[in-house]
Order: C-alpha cells, then sequence, then structure tokens
C-alpha cells in the first residue's frame, strides 16, 4: 500500500456540483481493492495557462489516495478513458506529517 | 584603473524558500511563480540564490505544475 497524490482536470462544461458524486464512482476501484480514499479535493473552475483540447478553463479535483499500484494504474486509466476528463496527474508523495513524525524521534534521541 | 572597479555586489534573495516553506507543493503556483521569469522560463539558480537541493526540487515542482496547466509553458 503507498500514499499517491492524484490531479484530474474535468471538462469545464461539468456541473462543478456533479463533479464530487462523479469521481465517487470511479473511486469504488480504490476501495474494492482495500485502498483508502483520504481526501477528495474539488478545487473548482479554474482558468487553465495554457488551451488543453481547445478548452481554456478546467475543473480541477485534488485527491489522496492509500492504495495498491495496481488500484491507481485502473483509476487512472478509466480516467484517461473518460472523455470529460482533460489530464490526470498521479504523483507518489510522503506525506509531510510521516516524514515530520519520522524526523521527531531521531532529534529526541539527540 | 577601471579593470578594478566593480559593481557593488548585490545581496541575493538568499533562501526564498525558507521564508515558511520548507517543503516545495507544486500546487502552491503563487509561491512557484516567483521563480519563473515573465515568460515563464525557470529562473537560474544565480537568481534565486537557492541550493543546488532547493532548486531540483523547485525546478521539479515547476515541471509538474506546467503538465497540469498550472503555469505557463516557456514561451519565445
Amino acid at each position: 500500500m503507498r500514499h499517491y497524490e492524484m490531479m484530474v482536470i474535468l471538462d469545464p462544461s461539468l456541473d462543478e456540483r456533479t463533479v464530487a458524486p462523479s469521481l465517487e464512482t470511479f473511486l469504488n476501484v480504490i476501495r474494492t481493492s482495500g485502498g483508502e480514499v483520504e481526501k477528495l479535493d474539488v478545487w473548482g473552475r479554474r482558468r487553465l495557462s495554457f488551451e488543453i483540447d481547445k478548452k481554456a478553463e478546467g475543473i480541477y479535483a485534488v485527491l489522496d489516495i492509500t492504495c495498491t499500484p495496481e488500484a491507481v494504474k485502473e483509476l487512472d486509466r478509466q480516467l484517461g478513458l473518460t472523455e470529460s476528463v482533460l489530464r490526470t496527474k498521479v504523483l507518489r508523495r510522503e506525506v509531510k506529517k510521516a516524514r515530520k513524525a519520522a524526523k521527531a524521534p531521531a532529534a529526541a534521541k539527540a | 584603473m577601471s579593470k578594478e572597479r566593480r559593481a557593488p555586489a548585490r545581496k541575493k534573495q538568499n533562501l526564498l524558500v525558507r521564508e515558511g516553506v520548507s517543503e516545495v507543493d507544486w500546487k502552491d503556483t503563487a509561491l512557484l511563480r516567483k521563480f519563473i521569469s515573465d515568460r515563464g522560463k525557470i529562473r537560474a539558480r544565480r537568481v534565486t540564490g537557492l541550493t543546488p537541493q532547493q532548486q531540483r526540487e523547485v525546478a521539479i515542482a515547476i515541471k509538474n505544475a506546467r503538465e497540469m496547466a498550472l503555469l505557463p509553458q516557456s514561451t519565445k
């Protein structure tokens, strides 16, 4: 199980309120494989700094996920196939808190 | 002699990141914008005054942000 950060840019013609529920359906892939979705943050509509598929705006959503590599891969694949998704990005990042916690005991010993 | 004369060494901005930020977040566009020129190019280390490690972190963050259209691709 690993921690992933995922950003999705969705078609601006969608209704912002429907974004979270529609993403939830995709997230079932994670949940059924034993993963966990820690955070689903919908930034809302935002100007793109350059056009993607002739669109000047996009609806941004950021996810924090803990799951197996296969599960994110599948989620990314499914989102990529969806037409209302302009772009996705998956990054593996350590959680800041975890890093700090790891540092703190070391400092305490010294 | 004119050779001896040099422009007074300007103090580097040095460690702009350390002003509160210990870890660069690629989603923090307001911060990253300080490290790109008006044409969208990443500023050189001699300009930013960052350590090599910090500069690398910032550069990677900017490139990630560019991919997601948070920052402009450098033009011209």
